[in-house]
C-alpha cells in the first residue's frame, strides 16, 4: 500500500466522518430543543396557572402590597419575572416591562384563550379572572436556555450512552469500507503504471501498462494508454538503432575480410621495402575487426539473444582463468597479473558473457600498468546470507585517471581529456562491455583511484549463497 | 569459377585439397589465390546444399566451412558432414560471436577462426589439422595396433576408434588427441598451453578457450567414471587433469 492510497483513503474518511457528525449533530440539537421546549411547557405550565389564580385572589382580597410580597416570593428563582396587568393593559405591578412582554399583553387581551407559550422567548401568559370578576393577564418570563456549544456535548454525552455509538460507529465502518475501495481504485492504477515506468527505466524497454489500467474508462486508462504508445515508440527507436548497429557491423564484416586475404595477398608477393607499409594496413585493418567485434558484442549483450544461456557456475574458477591468461600477457610487458580470493563463489549467469567482461578490465589493467608492477585481483564474497554479492577488485599502479573521469570510462568511446590516451590499440568499448555486461547481469562496475596511485575497478554480482553456510 | 572447375581434377595435390564454402564469392576467388600459392588446392562453393554433396565425395583432405550460408545454415552442413564423415572440418565464425564458435567446436568442428581473418593464420590453421590427420593415416596404421587402456576406457590408435566399457564412443579427430593426450599423462595435470601446442598444433594465445571447449566436449561425450566422479578435471589457472580411481592408481600402457 502506498503513501498515496492512505492519504487518499485517510482524507475521504475523514471528511465523510466530520460531514455526517455534524449533520448528525445539528439534527440532534434541534430535537433537543423541541423536546426541551415540551419539557419547559409541561414543567411551568400548570405553576404559571396556579400562580396567576393565587395573584387575583390576592389582588382582589388582600390589595397591591401582599401581592408585591407574593410576587417577590415567586421571583426568588433566578431569571423569573412575574408582571400582572389588567385587561385594558395596565401594569399593576409597579415595573417597568419590557417591549416584548407589552407586546405579548396586546396578543393576549386580544385573543380568548386562558394560557399562551412563546417557547422561544420562554414567555407564558395567562388570563384569569378575580373573586371580583375582573380579568386579568399574568405574563412570567423565563431565563433563556443555554448557548448551543454546551447542549453540543451534552447531546454527545447523552447520545454516546444510547443507539448514537451504534450510528457512529455504523458511520465509522461503512465510510471505511467505501473510503477504502475509493481509495483503491484511485492509487492502484497509479501503482501500476509507476511499476511500468520503472521497468521502463530499467530498460525493460518491452514493458507495457497493466490490462486493468487501460480497461478502464478514465483519464488513468488514457495516461495508461499515452504511456504504453511512448513505450512501444521508444522500444521501436531503441531496438532499430541497436539493429543498425548491428547490421553495418554485420556489413562491414565482409569487405574486411576481404580487405584481409587481398593484404595477405600483397604479402605474398612483398617485397622488403613494401612490407613495412603492409604491416601498417594490416595493423589498422586488425583494429577495424577488433571494433566491429566489440561492436557487436555489445549489440548482443543490449539485443538479450542469451539470455536462455544462463547457469550456474563458479566465478572464482572463470575469474583465475582470466587472471591466468591475463598474467600470460603481462609478462611480455614484464608486469604479472595476481588473484587472490576467499572463498567459492557461485553465480548465475552467462560465463562467456563475463568472461569478456572481466577479461576487458584485466586487459585494460595489465595495458596502463607501469613495466614491472603486478595488477592485484581480489575477489570476494559480500554477505554469506542472501542478498551476498560477489565482488572482483581489479587494481593497477598505474597513474589512475582525473576523478572527474572516473564515471565516464564506462562510457563508450571515452577518450581521456589529455587526448593522449596510453592506448592506440583500445577499441574505446572495452570496458563500456564490461558495464553493461555486469548490468545485464544485475551487477554494477564502478572505478576508483586507490590512495596510493592506481586504478581500481570494482566489478559487483549477486552472487547465489552458498549452501554450506545456511 | 574456371577455377574451381580446374580443380576438380583429381591433381597430385590430392591430400592437399581444400573444400571452401562460403557464399561470399569474391572472398572465395581471393582465398583461392592466396591458398594456391601456399600450395593448397581450392574448390570453393556457395550454397549449404553444395558444400554437403562435394564435401561427402570424398575428394576433399579438409573443409572449411563458414558459419552463414545461404539455403542450409553452417551447423547443419557441419551435422550432415558429421553424420557420415569423420573429415576434418573449419568453421569460419562471426567475430563477437562466442556462441557460433562454441557451438561449431560442440558439434565436432575440429577448429575455428572468427571473420574477418589473417589468411595466414587460416594457412596454418589448415596446414595444422592437415598435419594431424595425415599423422593418423601414417604413423599409426603400419605401427599396429597401438592401443592405451586405462581403467574402463579402451583407445586404439591404430583404429582411431575408443571405447568406454566396451561400447563405442563417437570422437572427433581433436577430441581423440585430446584423449591421447591425457592418457598418456593419466593422474598429472597438464599445462593447456602445452595441450594447445600438442593437440591443436598452434601457439598458446592467452583469452582463446578453444581448447577448453574441446575438453568439455570430451567429458560430455566420456560421461563421469565408472564411481560417479568428474573424469576430467579444471586445475585452476594451470590446466586440467585426467583422474585416476584410488583403486587403479597408475595407467597402464
Amino acid at each position: 500500500m502506498s503513501r498515496l492510497f492512505y492519504k487518499v483513503f485517510l482524507w475521504f474518511w475523514l471528511s465523510i466522518v466530520v460531514a455526517s457528525t455534524t449533520l448528525m449533530a445539528l439534527t440532534a440539537v434541534k430535537h433537543s430543543r423541541a423536546s426541551r421546549d415540551e419539557h419547559w411547557r409541561d414543567r411551568f405550565g400548570p405553576r404559571v396557572d396556579l400562580w396567576a389564580r393565587q395573584e387575583a385572589e390576592i389582588l382582589d382580597h388582600e390589595g397591591t402590597s401582599a401581592l408585591s410580597k407574593y410576587v417577590r416570593s415567586i421571583e426568588s428563582d433566578p431569571g423569573i419575572r412575574n408582571y400582572l396587568f389588567e385587561a385594558s393593559g395596565l401594569g399593576l405591578l409597579a415595573r417597568q416591562a419590557p417591549p416584548l412582554v407589552l407586546q405579548t399583553v396586546a396578543s393576549v387581551t386580544q385573543s380568548g384563550a386562558e394560557a399562551q407559550f412563546f417557547a422561544r422567548d420562554r414567555i407564558i401568559a395567562e388570563k384569569v379572572f378575580g373573586p371580583s370578576g375582573k380579568s386579568y393577564v399574568v405574563i412570567v418570563t423565563f431565563p433563556h436556555p443555554s448557548v448551543l456549544p454546551r447542549r453540543l456535548f451534552q447531546f454527545l454525552g447523552e447520545d454516546l450512552e444510547g443507539d448514537g455509538i451504534i450510528r457512529l460507529g455504523a458511520i465509522l465502518l461503512v465510510a471505511g469500507l467505501f473510503c477504502f475501495w475509493l481509495a483503491r481504485q484511485i492509487t492502484s492504477p497509479i501503482d501500476k503504471l509507476r511499476l511500468a515506468t520503472r521497468e521502463i527505466a530499467n530498460e525493460h524497454l518491452n514493458t507495457r501498462v497493466d490490462k486493468k489500467v487501460t480497461a478502464r474508462r478514465d483519464e488513468l486508462a488514457e495516461l495508461g494508454r499515452d504511456f504504453d504508445r511512448m513505450a512501444e515508440r521508444i522500444d521501436a527507436l531503441v531496438t532499430a538503432q541497436r539493429q543498425l548497429l548491428a547490421d553495418v557491423s554485420h556489413t562491414l564484416r565482409s569487405p574486411l575480410a576481404r580487405l584481409g586475404v587481398a593484404l595477405g595477398l600483397a604479402r605474398q608477393r612483398a617485397n622488403p621495402e613494401t612490407s613495412e607499409h603492409l604491416d601498417r594496413i594490416e595493423r589498422e585493418a586488425d583494429r577495424l575487426n577488433g571494433l566491429i567485434g566489440q561492436l557487436l558484442t555489445l549489440a548482443r549483450i543490449d539485443s538479450k539473444v542469451d539470455l536462455q544461456r544462463k547457469t550456474v557456475f563458479d566465478l572464482g574458477s572463470l575469474v583465475q582463468e582470466v587472471a591466468a591468461d591475463g598474467d600470460y600477457e603481462a609478462r611480455s610487458r614484464g608486469c604479472a597479473v595476481r588473484f587472490t580470493t576467499s572463498s567459492e563463489c557461485l553465480v548465475e549467469g552467462i560465463p562467456q558473457m563475463l568472461r569478456g567482461a572481466i577479461e576487458n578490465v584485466v586487459r585494460n589493467a595489465v595495458r596502463h600498468a607501469p613495466k614491472g608492477t603486478n595488477v592485484e585481483i581480489a575477489m570476494d564474497l559480500k554477505g554469506v546470507q542472501s542478498p551476498s554479492r560477489a565482488t572482483i577488485h581489479v587494481r593497477n599502479q598505474g597513474t589512475g585517471v582525473s576523478a572527474a573521469e572516473l564515471g565516464s570510462i564506462f562510457l563508450p568511446f571515452h577518450r581521456s581529456a589529455d587526448g593522449a590516451t596510453l592506448d592506440p590499440y583500445g577499441t574505446g568499448l572495452g570496458l563500456a562491455i564490461t558495464e553493461r555486461a555486469f548490468r545485464f547481469h544485475g551487477g554494477t562496475a564502478i572505478a576508483a583511484n586507490m590512495p596510493g596511485g592506481g586504478l581500481v575497478v570494482k566489478l559487483e554480482l549477486p552472487a547465489i549463497p552458498s549452501k554450506s553456510a545456511d | 569459377m574456371e577455377l574451381s572447375a580446374q580443380m576438380r581434377k583429381p591433381t597430385g595435390l590430392s591430400g592437399r585439397r581444400v573444400l571452401l564454402a562460403d557464399d561470399d564469392i569474391e572472398l572465395c576467388q581471393l582465398i583461392s589465390l592466396y591458398l594456391e600459392h601456399e600450395g593448397f588446392a581450392v574448390e570453393a562453393v556457395h550454397t549449404g546444399q553444395e558444400a554437403v554433396e562435394r564435401a561427402l565425395s570424398g575428394e576433399h583432405a579438409i573443409v572449411v566451412l563458414d558459419v552463414m550460408l545461404p539455403g542450409m545454415k553452417g551447423f547443419e552442413v557441419l551435422r550432415y558432414v558429421r553424420a557420415q564423415s569423420r573429415m576434418p572440418v573449419l568453421m569460419l565464425t562471426a567475430r563477437g560471436d562466442e556462441q557460433d564458435r562454441i557451438l561449431g567446436l560442440e558439434m565436432g568442428a575440429d577448429d575455428y577462426l572468427p571473420k574477418p581473418f589473417n589468411p595466414r593464420e587460416l594457412s596454418a590453421r589448415i596446414d595444422a589439422i592437415l598435419r594431424r590427420s595425415r599423422n593418423d593415416l601414417t604413423e599409426t596404421r603400419p605401427a599396429g595396433a597401438e592401443r592405451i587402456v586405462v581403467e574402463d576406457i579402451e583407445l586404439d590408435k591404430g583404429g582411431r576408434m575408443v571405447r568406454r566399457a566396451g561400447e563405442e564412443v563417437n570422437l572427433t579427430t581433436v577430441e581423440f588427441d585430446l584423449l591421447e593426450e591425457f592418457l598418456k599423462s593419466a593422474g598429472q595435470v597438464l599445462p593447456r598451453e602445452e595441450m594447445v601446442r600438442n593437440v591443436l598444433r598452434r601457439e598458446f594465445s592467452p583469452f582463446d578457450r578453444s581448447i577448453d571447449t574441446h575438453v568439455s566436449n570430451l567429458r560430455k561425450k566420456l560421461g563421469p567414471t565408472s564411481d560417479g566422479l568428474e573424469r576430467i578435471k579444471g586445475v585452476r589457472g594451470i590446466g586440467y587433469l585426467y583422474s585416476l580411481s584410488r583403486s587403479s592408481r597408475g595407467g597402464q600402457k
